[in-house]
């Protein structure tokens, strides 16, 4: 099988605090990966060392075979990044914003990747509205129809839903399903709703207090806690980092 | 290098240009308030009993190309930080857009809006003061190239500044001009400078630059050694901010400083 990402012993610290701590995450094409976690568990931090916006205090990063930060640009060409957070460029019309992004990808026409993004996504009728005019739904579609446009190998995304009504959020899903299955795009995404997370990835991987604690199949790392599904799994690692965190402070007192 | 990546960076800038007529300010209205300023104090200064003819040509041809510096910088700068305010830093990094490429894309838009406000000085100091610029002669055109080098060079530092300090280092887009300007002895030679402060302006390649002007406009041809002086200044200064920048844009990504713009 091919390996889309290869990390090994990623480890990030910022002052004193260890937020990730070597991180080892290997997945292989085809598949779909939740990264799953508690606030401050070190997610966003490690989908950073993937893409090279931050850069690891120890560990190697590969995407496709390419070494970051030797090969960052040829690797971004083969990876599509989207986030709930991220703002879509201001003064631009939806249809012009992923025009740019379709150049930056290499793209020298990308209208008939961005009118298929659209109808995936069902907003072809935001085309020529502009940005800053979408709800904040509409932009997380945008942003993720910008991160496929150029078929990348993988896609990256962080809480894509976190800000969606339930409708959205399943059109997203659908979305997103149909791509990897049309496309055979490799999917690591990282959310807070563990039915999303059962119903999209085949593969979740649990991380806690910058390290990975479980990695399997939604019903194998059930199993491995003793639980009943995702969402007690994600509460008792939930509270087992406040506790943690407790007699850290109880010590340090 | 990929020139697509280079025309769409461009391109966007274009847009924000075209739809936020604020950012026009720069390339209209203070190019005009500059040469009515300078051009009036020269016009007085000129015709004042004991005053000297040349102030007027000095200074109306040291505003035009102080310009030069001044919209290149600007436009660079300001290009820069639209990703800062418009938080679309995180949406450029996981691109495959290289530094080069981006900073390239938007000198190349810079370079419309510097014709466009060195223009409109030239054209104000021609309907003004009939001042006409290009009877400096082709000598200016070396000098002006010198002074657009100086201008990216100086965006350069500034955008590596904002890297490290985040937003509190923007007021530099346009505060650092204050102190390069006076310095460079834009409208006056070194000497008129306190003796103090002169060492510091002869390591500046504008004052270098701004002296081959006022040769030209004295008659007496293109000063090739201060035009010499000023272009080996200018390779110095761009190499110092290269470097600059490369370790900033480092330090940004080991110290995770993306979080400011997410």
């Amino acid at each position: 099988m091919e390996h889309v990402i290869r990390a090994t012993g990623l480890t990030k610290t910022f002052h004193d605090t260890r937020a990730v701590d070597g991180v080892d995450l290997t997945v292989e094409a085809g598949q779909r990966v939740a990264l799953l976690g508690p606030n401050g568990a070190g997610k966003t931090t490690t989908l950073f060392m993937l893409l090279g916006v931050i850069a690891p205090d120890a560990g190697h990063v590969e995407i496709a075979g390419l070494r970051l930060p030797e090969q960052r640009s040829e690797a971004m060409e083969r990876v599509g990044f989207a986030a709930g957070y991220m703002p879509l460029a201001e003064r631009l019309r939806v249809r012009e914003f992923l025009d740019l992004y379709g150049g930056l990808y290499g793209l020298a026409d990308p209208s008939e990747r961005i009118d298929v993004g659209l109808e995936r996504f069902g907003i072809a009728h935001l085309a020529n509205v502009m940005g800053n005019e979408l709800s904040s739904g509409q932009r997380t579609l945008v942003g993720i129809i910008k991160a496929t446009l150029h078929r990348p190998r993988l896609l990256v995304l962080d809480e894509p839903t976190a800000s969606l009504d339930p409708d959205v959020a399943q059109r997203v899903r659908q979305g997103l399903l149909d791509l990897c299955e049309v496309e055979g795009t490799t999917l690591l995404v990282t959310s807070h709703n563990m039915v999303e997370v059962a119903r999209l990835c085949d593969r979740v991987v649990f991380m806690s207090a910058g390290r990975i604690v479980a990695d399997g199949s939604p019903a194998e790392v059930a199993d491995l806690f003793g639980q009943e599904d995702l969402e007690d799994v994600f509460l008792h690692l939930a509270g087992n980092a406040r506790d943690a965190a407790r007699t850290q402070e109880t010590d340090h007192a | 290098m990929s020139w697509l990546r280079v025309r769409s960076i461009a391109k966007r800038h274009a847009y924000v240009l075209r739809r936020s007529p604020h950012r026009l300010y720069d390339i209209t209205i203070w190019p005009v308030v500059d040469v009515l300023l300078f051009g009036s104090l020269g016009v007085f200064l000129s015709e004042t009993e004991g005053g000297e003819a040349a102030a007027y040509g000095y200074l109306l041809g040291g505003i035009v190309l102080w310009h030069v510096v001044y919209q290149s910088q600007i436009a660079l700068s300001t290009g820069f930080l639209e990703e800062t305010w418009s938080r679309n830093l995180l949406n450029l990094m996981v691109t495959p857009l290289k530094e080069l490429e981006y900073a390239a894309g938007v000198a190349l838009f810079g370079l419309v809006k510097l014709a466009l406000g060195v223009g409109l000085v030239a054209l104000g100091a021609l309907g003004f003061f009939a001042f006409d610029v290009t009877d400096v002669g082709v000598g200016l055109i070396p000098i002006a190239a010198v002074l657009l080098a100086v201008g990216w060079a100086i965006a350069l530092f500034v955008i590596a500044l904002v890297l490290r300090f985040g937003s509190g280092a923007e007021a530099l887009a346009w505060g650092i001009l204050f102190l390069v300007m006076p310095l460079s002895g834009v409208f006056y030679p070194v000497p008129a400078l306190p003796g103090a402060v002169q060492p510091i302006a002869k390591l500046l390649p504008t004052t270098h630059a701004f002296a081959a002007m006022r040769s030209l406009l004295d008659g007496e041809g293109l000063a090739w050694d201060e035009l010499g002086i000023a272009a080996a200044g200018v390779l110095v200064l761009a190499l110092g901010a290269t470097i600059f920048l490369a370790k900033m844009l480092s330090l940004f990504r080991t110290r995770g400083y993306i979080t400011r713009y997410s």
